[in-house]
C-alpha cells in the first residue's frame, strides 16, 4: 500500500473516526507540533500538561491505529506575546526536547511580528543549536512574505543552516524565495485559509519535488487530515510523476525530520499489523470489552458494537 | 554497601555486559554530572535523553542474577525489562536522597514531564526508590492511566502494590487489571492480598458482564475462590455448564479451593479435570497463561 506522512497535523483535535480514515488512507507517520489550543492559556502548567500528552497519551491514540505519532516541542508565537506566561513556558521545554520522538523545535517564528515574538523566537533557536534538533517555523498568516524572510534572516542571525530548518506554510508568493535560499518549504492544505491542493500540484509542476512537503496541519477548524493522501491523489491524475508524489508526501518529510535522530522509517516498516488481538506483554491497548480493531474489518452497519 | 549501592552495581555490571561501550560510558559520564548539579536539569535531561544510546532490547538476567537481585529486592522483576528500563534505574538510583524534600520534589516532577516509556520505567522502579512509601500515592494515580503499558509496570511483576497499597487501592487496581483484560498471574502475590471486598466486587462485576451478553475472563475466579458461599456457587455451575473450556476449568479450578459440599460435587462430576487439577496440570499460571493466548475470543 502507498505511504504517506502527515508531517503537521494537530491531532489532538480528532477524533478516532479521522485516525481510522488516515490509516485507511496510508498514512503511517504523523508529526504534532506543539501549537496554541485556540483557547489562550493563562498557566504554565497548562503547557506542561500539553506537552506530556503529546510525549504521552496522543503517542499512545495513535498507536492503536496502527499510526507512528511524533512531535515538535516549542512554544508558539501566539503565546508567546504573554511575556510572564511565555518566561515560564522557556523554562520547561528543555524538559522536552530530548525526549524519544521529539523531532524539532517547532511550531515557532512569527504571528503579530512583535517584539515579545521575535525574543522568544531566538532564544528557542539557540536551544535547537543546543540539543542539535531542527526547526519547525509557523510563517504568519499575515504580512506572509516580510514574516517568512524575516523567519530565514533571523535564523541565520543565529547560525542555523537551512537544511535544519523546516518553513511551513507557504504560498506561492513565498516558495521560490524559501527554496532559493535552501530551506525546506512545507505547504499546508487547509481550506480556505492556506493552500489548495489544485494549487499544490501547480507548485510542485513549477517547482519540481525537491524540499517540498506537503501536510494538512489539520486542527480544531475546519481542515482535512487526508489532505495529504488527497493531494497525492490530485497529483496522480494530474500527471505528476510518481517519484515526485512520494518525495513531498512522504520521503522529504521523513529526510528533513529524520535529521532528528528521532524519526526512522523501520518504526513503522518494521512494526507489526495492526491486530490488536495480539497480545504482547505490555503492548496490549484494548479497554476491556473493546472489540479490537484489525484491517480489514466489515463494512459500516448501524450497530454499535458490544 | 547498602541495597542502593548493591543495586547501582548490579545495574551497571548487567548493562556493561549487554550494551556498547559507548552507551555504558555516557552512563557514567552522567552519574558525575547529576551528581554535581545543584539543580535538576542534568538529571532531567539525562533521564529523557538515554533513549538514544540505550535500546529497547530485553534486559537479560540469568537464573543466578535474577536471584541475586531477589535477594536485594524480593519480588523485583528487572527481567521483565528493557535496557533503556535498567538504564534509567542506574540513573534514578543515582540522584543524590541525602535531602529527601529535594528527591520528592524532583521525581514527582519527573513522573510528571514523563513520556510513555519514561513513565513505565519510573513506575516499574517503584520498589528500590529511596522512600517507596511516600510515592503510594503516585502509584494510585498512576493506576488511573488507559495507557496499558504504563498500568502494567505498576500492575505486573512488581511489588510495589503488594507492600504498599491499602486494601481499597489494591482491589481497584485488580478490578482494572481485569476490565483491561490484564494477566492476572503476573500480579505479585496475589493470592496473599485476597480478600471478601474484592471477591464480592468481582461477583458484581461478573453479574454486570454476562447481562451485557460479554464472558468474564477465567482469571476472576481466583480472587472468589476462598469466599464462595451458597450464592456465589451459583456463578461457577453456570461458567462450568455454559463457559468454555478454560472458563470451565477456571471454575472446577475454584472450586478446588472451597470446602462447601456442591463444591466438592461439581469436581467429582468432572473426573478428568479434577485429576488435572491435583496433579497440578491446572493452576492459576496455566489458566492466566492459556486465556492470554486466547485473548480475544
Amino acid at each position: 500500500m502507498e505511504m504517506f506522512i502527515d508531517p503537521h497535523i494537530h491531532v489532538t483535535s480528532r477524533t478516532t473516526d479521522d485516525y481510522e480514515a488516515m490509516r485507511k488512507a496510508g498514512i503511517v507517520a504523523i508529526i504534532e507540533p506543539a501549537f496554541w489550543l485556540g483557547q489562550p492559556r493563562t498557566q504554565a502548567s497548562s503547557f506542561k500538561d500539553y506537552f506530556s500528552s503529546l510525549v504521552g497519551w496522543e503517542r499512545f491514540r495513535a498507536k492503536q491505529f496502527g499510526i507512528v505519532h511524533y512531535c515538535t516541542i516549542g512554544l508558539n508565537s501566539k503565546e508567546a506575546n504573554n511575556v510572564p506566561l511565555a518566561e515560564e513556558v522557556m523554562e520547561l521545554l528543555p524538559l522536552y526536547v530530548g525526549k524519544e520522538g521529539v523531532v524539532a523545535i517547532g511550531e515557532i517564528g512569527y504571528d503579530d511580528q512583535t517584539a515579545a515574538e521575535d525574543r522568544f523566537y531566538r532564544l528557542q533557536l539557540e536551544l535547537a543549536k543546543d540539543v542539535n534538533l531542527p526547526v519547525m517555523i509557523h510563517t504568519p498568516h499575515r504580512d506572509k512574505k516580510k514574516g517568512t524572510t524575516r523567519s530565514m534572516d533571523v535564523s541565520e542571525e543565529h547560525g542555523l543552516p537551512p537544511h535544519m530548518v523546516i518553513v511551513d506554510h507557504n504560498n506561492e508568493e513565498t516558495v521560490k524565495e524559501v527554496l532559493d535560499r535552501g530551506y525546506w518549504a512545507a505547504f499546508t492544505i487547509y481550506p480556505h485559509t492556506k493552500m489548495g491542493s489544485e494549487r499544490m500540484v501547480e507548485i510542485i509542476r513549477n517547482y519540481g519535488p525537491e524540499r517540498i512537503i506537503v501536510d494538512s496541519a489539520a486542527d480544531w477548524g475546519v481542515s482535512d487530515p487526508l489532505a495529504v493522501p488527497k493531494t497525492a491523489a490530485l497529483m496522480r491524475r494530474q500527471g505528476i510523476p510518481e517519484e515526485h508524489i512520494r518525495m513531498t508526501c512522504y520521503g522529504n518529510a521523513l529526510k528533513a525530520y529524520g535529521q532528528s535522530g528521532q524519526m526512522d522509517e523501520q518504526d513503522w516498516l518494521k512494526k507489526e499489523p495492526v491486530d490488536q488481538s495480539q497480545k504482547h506483554e505490555g503492548s496490549s491497548v484494548l479497554r476491556g470489552g473493546q472489540t479490537p480493531k484489525v484491517e480489514d474489518s466489515p463494512g459500516e452497519s448501524d450497530i454499535v458494537e458490544n | 554497601m547498602n541495597q542502593s549501592d548493591h543495586l547501582k552495581s548490579f545495574f551497571l555490571k548487567l548493562l556493561q555486559q549487554q550494551t556498547d561501550d559507548k552507551a555504558t560510558e555516557w552512563l557514567l559520564l552522567q552519574k558525575e554530572r547529576i551528581e554535581e548539579d545543584p539543580t535538576d536539569m542534568k538529571f532531567f535531561i539525562a533521564f529523557s535523553q538515554a533513549s538514544r544510546y540505550f535500546k529497547k532490547n530485553l534486559f537479560v538476567l540469568s537464573k543466578e542474577q535474577l536471584s541475586e537481585v531477589n535477594h536485594l529486592e524480593k519480588g523485583f522483576r528487572p527481567d521483565t525489562w528493557d535496557q533503556l528500563q535498567a538504564a534509567r534505574a542506574f540513573l534514578i538510583l543515582n540522584f543524590p536522597s541525602e535531602d529527601a524534600t529535594r528527591w520528592l520534589a524532583t521525581f514527582h516532577k519527573l513522573f510528571e514531564t514523563a513520556d510513555m516509556h519514561e513513565q513505565q520505567s519510573l513506575y516499574a522502579a517503584l520498589p528500590i526508590m529511596p522512600f517507596p512509601e511516600a510515592m503510594t500515592s503516585r502509584a494510585v494515580e498512576g493506576l488511573r492511566t488507559n495507557i496499558t503499558s504504563v498500568f502494567d509496570s505498576i500492575a505486573l511483576h512488581n511489588p510495589f502494590p503488594y507492600i504498599y497499597l491499602n486494601e481499597k487501592a489494591w482491589n481497584q487496581m485488580v478490578l482494572k487489571a481485569i476490565f483491561l483484560q490484564r494477566p492476572l498471574y503476573r500480579i505479585y502475590n496475589s493470592d496473599i492480598r485476597a480478600n471478601k471486598d474484592l471477591a464480592n466486587i468481582l461477583s458484581d462485576f461478573a453479574h454486570e458482564r454476562w447481562a451485557a451478553g460479554r464472558s468474564v475472563m477465567p482469571e476472576l475466579w481466583r480472587f472468589v475462590r476462598h469466599y464462595l458461599n451458597e450464592e456465589n456457587i451459583k456463578d461457577l455451575q453456570k461458567e462450568i455448564r455454559e463457559g468454555s473450556p478454560l472458563e470451565k476449568k477456571a471454575a472446577l479450578l475454584a472450586c478446588h479451593s472451597s470446602g462447601l459440599t456442591v463444591a466438592r460435587q461439581l469436581l467429582d462430576e468432572h473426573p478428568e479435570i479434577k485429576k488435572d487439577i491435583e496433579k497440578g496440570l491446572i493452576d492459576w499460571e496455566y489458566i492466566g497463561r492459556e486465556f492470554e493466548i486466547s485473548v480475544p475470543k
